[in-house]
């Protein structure tokens, strides 16, 4: 088939696994691999550990550990090279293998994903540059699904808030870069909040510069100066920045997927639980293999962090998981037994008298797929298990009615003394911070008393250490004390000169957008809401405001909208912000609005009919989240893209995934006075 | 118009062919013979150089000075170079025209497009003390050979690693060559060493003795394929064999006497050996043909022929293109010869013209295509024309015909012709273009500043024009005398409004001229931020660098002019830099918590952040591993915030937290368990748990803990000792500041039903049914019936008596039946 100019996920996937046994290739014999522990999980997306042993690599460590021997003379280093960090580490290795081993070794470091000056500048103070062989592996977005890119930078999220280092966002502006190079210009960016707008400037600047870099690079002059028309498939591109969103980050993700998640957490397609829940793994090639999935398997298999663990696969590749993740947990049985009983009674169906042959064949055929589903089934079943203990415990039940009651609006003070008592109770120090986080995120802050009130509780409860904690997540944004002054200015956002809020009026957003719906339908999902049991993600609701005018406006105002009514939701996708300007003001950050066109109209035009976008052409909308996103949200996602029909489709781009655990987490203090 | 195969000559049963590129190239007096001489691969530049070997009349001092002098292949003085240090051991060109210097010290100098100026590096490996003897250049990299015969390769230039080879015996090197690394098995370069009688093939890793027994030989040569090698022997032969030195393909008595100065190959089928004036052509099967000249012959060696340079002529000796022989051939009957011949009689508006073509009708098409090709071969205008006229008749005659090669012939040919032209001296063969790019060619136009014939080549070509203009721009930056800023001013008018133009390239010209100021002001037209920041920090514009860096929001690039910063401003200075520019700030303090933290500490100080000064003395705290210096740091921590009244909360914290160490040291040694590090809470917990309620109630009120919290504490506790005696005495308390239900549901979970549904009667505030399934929970049903009859509950009963087994059944029949008749 011709290589269709759509965005193509597998192409990427392709592309980086293409481009890394290249390299690998390059460094001739046998070699060790030293690869950075959060680069272990991506790569291993796209290549298997035996494709790796088959291009020489011999063994694989991890850089964190510092342990990589001298048993063979080349020696590959993978890693992340934004950090002076990293690099000192790297270049303390090459030092103490070229004392320690006898032999000449041969250094080879990939940068991930570019070379950098600084990486360069430390190598050579520290007098290795000159023997290493530097190469760089461009790989940005790593697919976790057909429609969500990920960057998996896992540090993104406390880099941007927390540190303040937009390293990230450079980068997410280089990886929409070069998915612009591909696919065209996005025709539009749209978006909302401060680093939202940097991301959307550094993309405009980067067109810009990349004008010059095209064509000053001869060998491909043209090729570029053509790409740089709008795309004919891609209609815009949405950023939402996750300051704008805190709130949804911090509730409990009520998806299958997101449950999963919030407690066993899920890394790279990988989650790990213990053995005694789904059974071990039963024989060597581990199950996801033998379903069909086998390259996806782990690259790197870390020496069996204990024999307890296994790790399950979640992906498209399962089909019964496909049905399963984005559906409320509270359905998630119903479905399963659904699907339990339709398995037993294909499966019953053998014994159907008088079978043809062909019957029978066709059967056999099946055969090994219902052993896959009926494997997966079992682990599901189990799963599901786990999680309703957890979902039926006292805490998990006290913590929602916490969130609940925040989400809908309800007064701050009536949930204080729970979350007092989840103190008192010793309850995980994450989960008290997420509700106080999210209260001050949902009212602006926390009144100075209580603010007070609970950190004397916390630093009591869980150590003083956590006086670092608290400035670490006030400087995040997520645990502030209530300005007074502040609620004038946005009360009147014309006093402000950037027209940009600097606090979230949630009560006005809440109704503005319809962020609570009170009936929501989890089993036969009717809006977003159902991924959270009653909360509209804010997020995905800023989306709709882009692609869902009409549903949205019908939503929030069902009696002035009459019009919207006989609409197909679907009809009208103008892409921009318009008719939500007066609520965006509400909402914290400036609002980012940029139109793309070419410098070229007929080269554009070209381009246009090249690609035959005559009607029949399937328009894309990248959602794009700075500083990650949930499994909830990007549940919901595939529910408007559902609602959106086939003529569009959206896929989410994000720095890394989230959950709420990651974000507080980020600002945690881990050590205690405890002595060493 | 003399006929095409005039020049051609016959050697063996292949046809050769001598085209005089250029007369009147030299001027008479300059002295090929004392002359080294090196020519650019693809007809590039000719570099002379006078060779110190030979004795040369004095002729005062101006010729003191060596210079290095570029010509192009017309003899069109180009550039000349000063060569101040060093004695000059070899001349060399890449493929890029990057000519090479190497001096006996090992220095190696690459001047870039044919400009003064020059990068050095040097080979190393002991070649400053032996010496250099000589080198031998491929397209992207050379060899050097040493006086102590050591071998060093270097295989690129723009991060020049020279290597040193395997170890080649020693004694006498009567000639040597390489094979370059595109043309080698193991794909790294191989040198053939021609010592004593034999040849060593040595590379990276070995020397191997090829065991020769007709040596020494005087040259040795490598087809441009790299798959022949020529030998020259002692007794006047010329060898061809195949360079696996398996097979030995042809050989040729020169009967001379003097062994020849020069032997290179011409294309990869015939050998040219050079005597001063006299030139042998050796084809295949060792057939030779001499040609004579007047004066000092030098030899040019290219991919598909030979350029023989004297002082009159510039030739190119080459063997006649297949699709020329087919075309021009005497007595040839091929399609292409008669449709040229066709062309003729239509000129002569002879009918017999259509009789040609009817002739040669089914394989006309190829007929066309070879004279499409044959004319791109023709170096003579008029044949040219004459072919593509005669293509051009027979596509006419074609029904189908792809006419994409003709015309991208034609345009080739005015782009060949147009550089052919004497005063730009680029003779470029068809086949050289094709490999040159005309990218590259244009590179090679701007380099001789033929900026007009670039710039309409480029856009006949649709090529960009941007660097074209740059280079122009650098020129001028260089060369004018004006003043900066009509300079400045001038080249951003002639510039502006073209597409892609990088003003850090000129702007850098200008510093690399000295002119920092004009440098700057040319810098502010660049539209990449991150490309200014390396520029300006050279200029010692720092601050504008960082502003800069910031701009372009690559991260690496401002941590790039901060570590720079960093080295060169005091510490007070850095800080002032970095202070109002916030992203700068921020990604010092992220960088420095991993490392830093002195300069963390200073900077705070410096800023007067005082509450993330007194953070990071509590992380410093708790690294402390002894507890004098962690309350040290403590302390510190807190009196960093002594005077400011907004952290009057945090400065209480940190004391607490001082006094909670104190006390649990001393709980530490009083009852011999570990206590340090735990939280407040936990403290009390542990307390209760051994037993300690006393102790825990000090802490209690010592740190004001609410007696909610204190009561789940101890709740909790007890549940964990199992201490259900306490829990009972518990029960019997008349009020719990956390209600009695959390009692219920703790002891339960701890598996105590019995004495769980003790503390159910007083769960008062829950609703009947709530209680009922309290009830239920402890397994206690005709309880929970009991609670049901009270508040007449039927439906309850009803649900409880479905569960109720044995003698329970019978005792919520009976209550039912109490209910029953009130309900009547």
């Amino acid at each position: 088939m011709a290589p269709t100019a759509t965005l193509d996920a597998s192409d990427i996937t392709e592309k980086a696994r293409r481009d890394l046994l290249q390299l690998l290739e390059g460094v001739r014999g046998k070699k060790n691999l030293v690869i950075e522990k959060s680069l272990a999980g991506p790569v291993g997306l796209f290549v298997k550990f035996s494709t790796l042993q088959e291009y020489g690599v011999d063994k694989v460590f991890f850089l964190e550990n510092n342990n990589v021997d001298s048993t063979q003379r080349n020696v590959i280093f993978l890693a992340r090279g934004e950090k002076a960090r990293q690099v000192q580490a790297i270049a303390e290795q090459i030092k103490r293998v070229r004392r320690e081993s006898k032999q000449d070794h041969e250094f080879s470091i990939f940068w991930v994903p570019r070379r950098t000056l600084v990486s360069d500048q430390i190598l050579e103070e520290t007098g290795v540059l000159g023997e290493v062989n530097v190469a760089e592996f461009q790989m940005y977005f790593v697919p976790l699904e057909k429609t969500v890119l990920s960057l998996e930078m896992d540090d993104a999220f406390s880099d941007i808030y927390l540190r303040r280092d937009p390293t990230a966002i450079f980068l997410a502006a280089r990886a929409l870069m070069l998915l612009q190079k591909s696919q065209g210009l996005f025709p539009r960016i749209l978006g909302k909040g401060e680093n939202a707008k940097s991301l959307a400037n550094m993309l405009l600047h980067m067109r810009a510069e990349e004008d010059i870099d095209a064509s000053s690079d001869p060998s491909n002059a043209h090729v570029h100066s053509f790409d740089l028309t709008p795309s004919a498939t891609i209609d815009n591109l949405i950023i939402i920045d996750r300051e704008v969103d805190f709130p949804t980050v911090l509730l409990t993700q009520l998806t299958y997927e997101g449950l999963i998640d919030e407690t066993f957490g899920i890394q790279n397609n990988q989650t790990e639980v213990d053995s005694s829940i789904t059974g071990a793994a039963p024989s060597q090639p581990p199950p996801q293999q033998t379903s069909g999935a086998n390259s996806q398997a782990p690259a790197v298999q870390p020496p069996a962090p204990s024999a307890l663990k296994r790790k399950i696969l979640l992906d498209s590749t399962d089909k019964l998981y496909t049905q399963l993740r984005d559906a409320n947990f509270a359905i998630v049985g119903t479905l399963l037994s659904r699907v339990a009983r339709r398995l037993q009674s294909d499966y019953d169906s053998r014994h159907k008298a008088n079978q043809s042959i062909n019957e029978l064949r066709e059967f056999v055929n099946k055969l090994p797929s219902y052993q896959a589903e009926q494997a997966s089934l079992k682990i599901h079943i189990s799963l599901a298990d786990e999680l309703k203990k957890v979902t039926n415990g006292d805490l998990f039940l006290r913590v929602l009615e916490v969130q609940q009651n925040l989400a809908a609006g309800a007064d701050p003070s009536t949930v204080h003394e729970i979350i007092e008592e989840l103190i008192a109770r010793d309850c995980s120090l994450t989960t008290v911070l997420r509700l106080l986080c999210l209260e001050s995120c949902v009212s602006g802050g926390l009144r100075q008393r209580d603010l007070e009130h609970f950190k004397r509780q916390v630093l009591q409860g869980y150590g003083y250490q956590h006086l670092l904690t608290f400035a670490a997540l006030e400087k995040i944004g997520l645990l502030i004390p209530r300005v007074s002054a502040g609620a004038g200015a946005y009360l009147n956002p014309l006093a402000n000169p950037s027209g940009a809020a600097t606090v979230t009026d949630y009560n006005l957003v809440r109704k503005s957008l319809k962020l609570f719906v009170d009936d929501v339908n989890e089993s036969e999902p009717n809006d977003i809401a159902y991924v959270f049991s009653g909360y509209a993600p804010l997020s995905v609701r800023l989306v709709q405001c882009i692609l869902q005018k009409p549903y949205l406006a019908q939503l929030t105002n069902p009696r002035t909208a009459p019009a919207a009514n006989s609409q197909p939701s679907t009809a009208t996708a103008s892409g921009n912000w318009k008719g939500f300007e007066d609520v965006l003001a509400r909402i914290k950050g400036p609002t980012v609005d940029e139109v793309q066109k070419g410098h070229n109209a007929a080269a554009s035009q070209a381009r246009k009919t090249l690609q035959g976008s005559g009607g029949g052409q399937v328009k894309t909308s990248i959602v794009f989240f700075l500083g990650g996103v949930t499994f909830a949200e990007i549940a919901a996602l595939r529910y408007i893209d559902g609602q959106l029909g086939e003529k569009r489709r959206l896929i989410v781009a994000t720095t890394s995934m989230i959950k709420g655990d990651t974000a507080v987490g980020a600002g945690m203090e881990g050590r205690s006075f405890k002595m060493r | 118009m003399s006929k095409p195969t005039a020049d051609w000559e016959k050697v063996g049963d292949r046809f050769y062919r001598k085209t005089q590129l250029y007369t009147d190239v030299f001027d008479q007096d300059l002295e090929l013979e004392n002359y080294v001489i090196a020519g650019a691969p693809y007809s590039g530049a000719v570099a002379l150089y006078r060779d110190e070997d030979k004795l040369h009349a004095y002729r005062g001092t101006q010729t003191a000075k060596p210079t290095i002098d570029i010509f192009s292949c017309a003899g069109k003085l180009i550039r000349s170079l000063n060569i101040d240090k060093g004695i000059v051991k070899a001349l060399g060109w890449s493929e890029d025209e990057t000519l090479l210097v190497v001096t006996n010290d090992g220095t190696v100098r690459c001047y870039h497009n044919l400009q003064n100026d020059f990068t050095p590096f040097t080979l190393g490996h002991g070649a400053e003390e032996h010496g250099v003897r000589a080198c031998r250049f491929w397209l992207s990299g050379f060899v050097a050979l040493l006086n102590n015969n050591a071998l060093i390769a270097v295989t690129r230039y723009d991060e020049p690693r020279p290597k040193l080879l395997a170890t080649p015996p020693s004694g006498d090197v009567a000639s040597w060559a390489i094979i370059p690394p595109a043309y080698t098995l193991s794909r790294s370069v191989e040198v053939l060493l021609a010592t004593g009688k034999t040849i060593y093939v040595v590379d990276a890793s070995e020397c191997e003795d090829r065991m020769l027994e007709n040596g020494p030989f005087k040259h040795i040569a490598v087809s441009p394929n790299g798959n022949f090698i020529a030998l020259y022997t002692d007794d006047s032969r010329v060898w061809v064999i195949s360079s696996d030195f398996q097979n030995r393909l042809s050989e040729y008595n020169s009967r001379v006497k003097t062994p020849p100065k020069d032997m290179q190959w011409c294309g990869n089928n015939a050998v040219v050996l050079a005597w001063e004036d006299e030139v042998h052509m050796v084809g295949p099967n060792g057939a030779a043909s001499k040609y004579f000249y007047d004066s000092w012959v030098h030899l040019i060696a290219d991919t598909d022929g030979i350029r023989i340079i004297t002082n009159d002529i510039c030739e190119f000796l080459q063997k006649v293109p297949d699709a020329s022989e087919e075309t021009f051939r005497l007595g040839s009957t091929s399609p292409a010869s008669v449709l040229i011949d066709a062309v003729d009689l239509l000129e002569k508006k002879s009918p017999k013209a259509d009789d040609n073509i009817q002739l040669i009708r089914p394989n006309l098409d190829e007929a066309v295509d070879t004279c499409v090709k044959a004319a791109g071969q023709e170096y003579s205008i008029h044949w040219q024309k004459q072919l593509l006229k005669a293509a051009s008749y027979g596509k006419s005659v074609l029904d189908l015909f792809n006419s994409d090669d003709f015309v991208d012939m034609c345009e080739t040919l005015r782009v060949l012709n147009a550089v052919r032209f004497y005063e730009i001296g680029l003779p470029l063969s068809y086949e050289q273009y094709m490999r040159l790019t005309p990218e590259r060619l244009i590179q090679r136009l701007v380099n001789r500043q033929e900026y007009l014939l670039a710039l309409k080549v480029s856009d006949f070509l649709r090529l960009p024009l941007n660097k074209i203009y740059v280079h122009w721009a650098r020129q001028k930056v260089r060369s004018s005398n004006a003043d900066e800023e009509s300079i400045c001013k001038d080249i951003v008018h002639r510039l502006d409004g073209k597409r892609g133009i990088s003003f850090e390239e000129i702007a850098r010209a200008a510093y690399d001229e000295g002119r920092s100021k004009l440098a700057i002001e040319l810098l502010n037209n660049e539209p990449r931020a991150g490309k200014q920041v390396p520029l300006l920090l050279s200029v010692g514009e720092e601050s504008l660098a960082l502003d800069k860096a910031i701009e372009s929001g690559d991260t690496d690039l401002v941590f790039y002019v901060l570590l720079h910063l960093k080295k060169k401003l005091t510490l007070a200075n850095f800080f002032r830099t970095i202070n109002t520019r916030s992203m700068a700030t921020a990604l010092v303090e992220a960088s420095a918590a991993y490392g830093d933290r002195e300069l963390l500490k200073d900077l705070y100080y410096q800023d007067d952040r005082r509450l993330d000064g007194s953070n990071l003395l509590l992380t410093e705290a708790l690294k402390q591993s002894d507890s004098q210096h962690r309350n040290d740091k403590l302390k510190l921590a807190s009196k960093l915030l002594q005077d400011s009244r907004e952290h009057t909360f945090q400065v209480k914290a940190i004391d607490e937290s001082q006094r909670l160490l104190r006390i649990q040291e001393v709980f530490e040694k009083d009852l011999g368990e570990s206590f340090v590090g735990l939280s407040v809470n936990e403290t009390i917990y542990k307390l209760i748990k051994s037993g300690n309620i006393k102790r825990s109630q000090k802490v209690q009120s010592e740190f004001k803990v609410a007696e909610k919290t204190y009561w789940w504490i101890r709740l909790c506790a007890l549940v964990s000792r199992r201490d259900w005696r306490e829990l009972e005495e518990m029960s019997k308390t008349r009020k719990s500041p956390i209600g009695w239900e959390p009692f219920f549901n703790e002891i339960l979970g701890a598996g105590n039903a019995k004495l769980a549904s003790l503390y159910i009667p007083k769960c008062t505030s829950l609703t009947v049914p709530e209680r009922i399934e309290m009830w239920i929970k402890c397994g206690l049903i005709t309880k929970g019936a009991e609670e049901a009859l009270k508040a007449k509950d039927i439906s309850s009963l009803e649900m409880l008596k479905n569960k109720a087994t044995g003698n329970a059944v019978h005792e919520i029949e009976r209550m039912m039946a109490q209910l029953a008749p009130s309900r009547r």
